[in-house]
């Protein structure tokens, strides 16, 4: 009976332990870059402190992502093809955005 | 001037998410709004948003998850929606004026406004009406929330799938263009299309939230239009945020909390009514 229902408990818990652990991974990388540009001063130079902030930023775009790619994993394993076809088109679309977003770039840039 | 400004960002985005964390509200939406009101240009100010909307959503997951309130077959399906809306939005951010932002985000605060003075209510369940068939049936949707207080799991029939999907595509839009998680169609779309109860609509909202502004969110860190130096206070104050505002949540008054954000919403509504006309207030000399 508990079959039809869409639960996953497993699944539900590793997707929750990897976005809290993600999103204090981006906020101590997010904060140490922060600490670093107000006190690096002599010894870090401010643009490799700014690197350290862009690196915090990309952890928080990535974790969604990663969380979208663990779904397909795991509906991939259970063979519920049909969702991993939905996760694989979520993938699918953000790749889209990615991918134009840098020829907007290119586009910008060059002209 | 470059270490002021960023504790200033993050004193903004700690407060707002606070408060907005406590009623359980993405803080994305009074982002933006003070952003712009700091001197910072529209663009920047949504892409900067959309990263700390993504940390929030993450930040705020997990309790969610393991309470068994979040229906995460319910969200990957709704999520193509709202990733392909986050896609048009990243290309009609571009094209369209600035001034028409403005104006939808006025729009926005008010029906926010609105909503939060009208509150959400459980709808009874209406057994009859619902159809054992349809998409949700075939695509296995229905589920089971714990309610504390009946001490058992109360089953859900999830209901009208097209059309959620439909309002998940504008939400996508709006929240790329407005940098916010879009509370205001997801709502509605959760509510009264898919006909969830509350406490799962919250969640699974909540859970797609990222998703949704990382499609957006990607596509504008390739373009270069996230800039770090106010993108990254930004995030970091929201996500410290919105788990003092969890916690600070029991302290204050409900009602008096949702007056006070009934007027904060409706005086950033007259803000950005009036920076769609050049008139700007509170722009830092």
């Amino acid at each position: 009976m508990n079959r039809d229902l869409a639960r996953h408990p497993e699944l539900e818990r590793r997707l929750a332990s990897l976005l809290h652990g993600g999103t204090w991974l981006g906020c101590c990388v997010i904060g140490l870059g922060l600490i670093l540009q107000v006190l690096g001063g002599r010894w870090f130079p401010a643009a490799a402190a700014t690197q350290v902030v862009v690196a915090g930023i990309a952890v928080f775009l990535l974790l969604p992502i990663l969380r979208v790619a663990v779904m397909l994993f795991v509906f991939l394993r259970e063979r519920d093809y049909r969702f991993g076809l939905i996760a694989a088109a979520v993938l699918t679309v953000i790749a889209l955005g990615a991918v134009l977003g840098a020829q907007m770039a290119g586009a910008a840039g060059g002209g | 001037m470059g270490i002021e400004f960023a504790a200033w960002l993050f004193a903004i985005a700690l407060i707002t998410s606070a408060l907005g964390g406590a009623l359980g509200m993405a803080s994305g939406i009074f982002i933006v709004p003070l952003l712009i009101a700091s001197g910072i240009d529209m663009h920047a100010a949504v892409a900067a948003s959309i990263v700390s909307v993504i940390a929030c959503s993450c930040g705020s997951a997990a309790p969610f998850l393991n309470g068994g309130f979040t229906n995460i077959r319910v969200a990957i399906v709704l999520e193509v929606a709202t990733t392909l809306g986050a896609l048009t939005g990243v290309f009609l951010i571009g094209v369209l004026p600035v001034r028409f932002l403005f104006l939808l985000f006025t729009a926005v605060l008010a029906v926010s406004a609105w909503q939060m003075l009208a509150r959400r209510r459980e709808r009874a369940v209406e057994e009859a009406e619902a159809r054992p068939g349809g998409w949700a049936g075939a695509l296995r949707l229905h589920s089971t929330y714990p309610d504390r207080a009946r001490a058992r799991d109360v089953f859900y029939r999830v209901q009208r799938v097209p059309l959620g999907l439909a309002l998940m595509y504008g939400a996508g839009l709006i929240s790329a263009l407005l940098g916010i998680g879009s509370g205001v169609l997801k709502i509605p779309a959760m509510d009264t299309a898919l006909r969830l109860p509350i406490k799962v609509s919250s969640a699974t909202s909540n859970f797609m939230i990222g998703v949704t502004a990382a499609a957006s969110g990607v596509a504008y860190f390739a373009r270069g239009d996230i800039d770090p130096a106010i993108a990254g206070p930004v995030a970091l104050g929201s996500v410290i945020g919105a788990l003092l505002g969890a916690k600070f949540l029991m302290a204050i008054s409900g009602d008096r909390l949702r007056l006070l954000f009934v007027a904060v919403l409706a005086l950033l509504a007259v803000q950005m009514l009036l920076a769609a006309f050049g008139i700007e207030i509170g722009r830092a000399a």
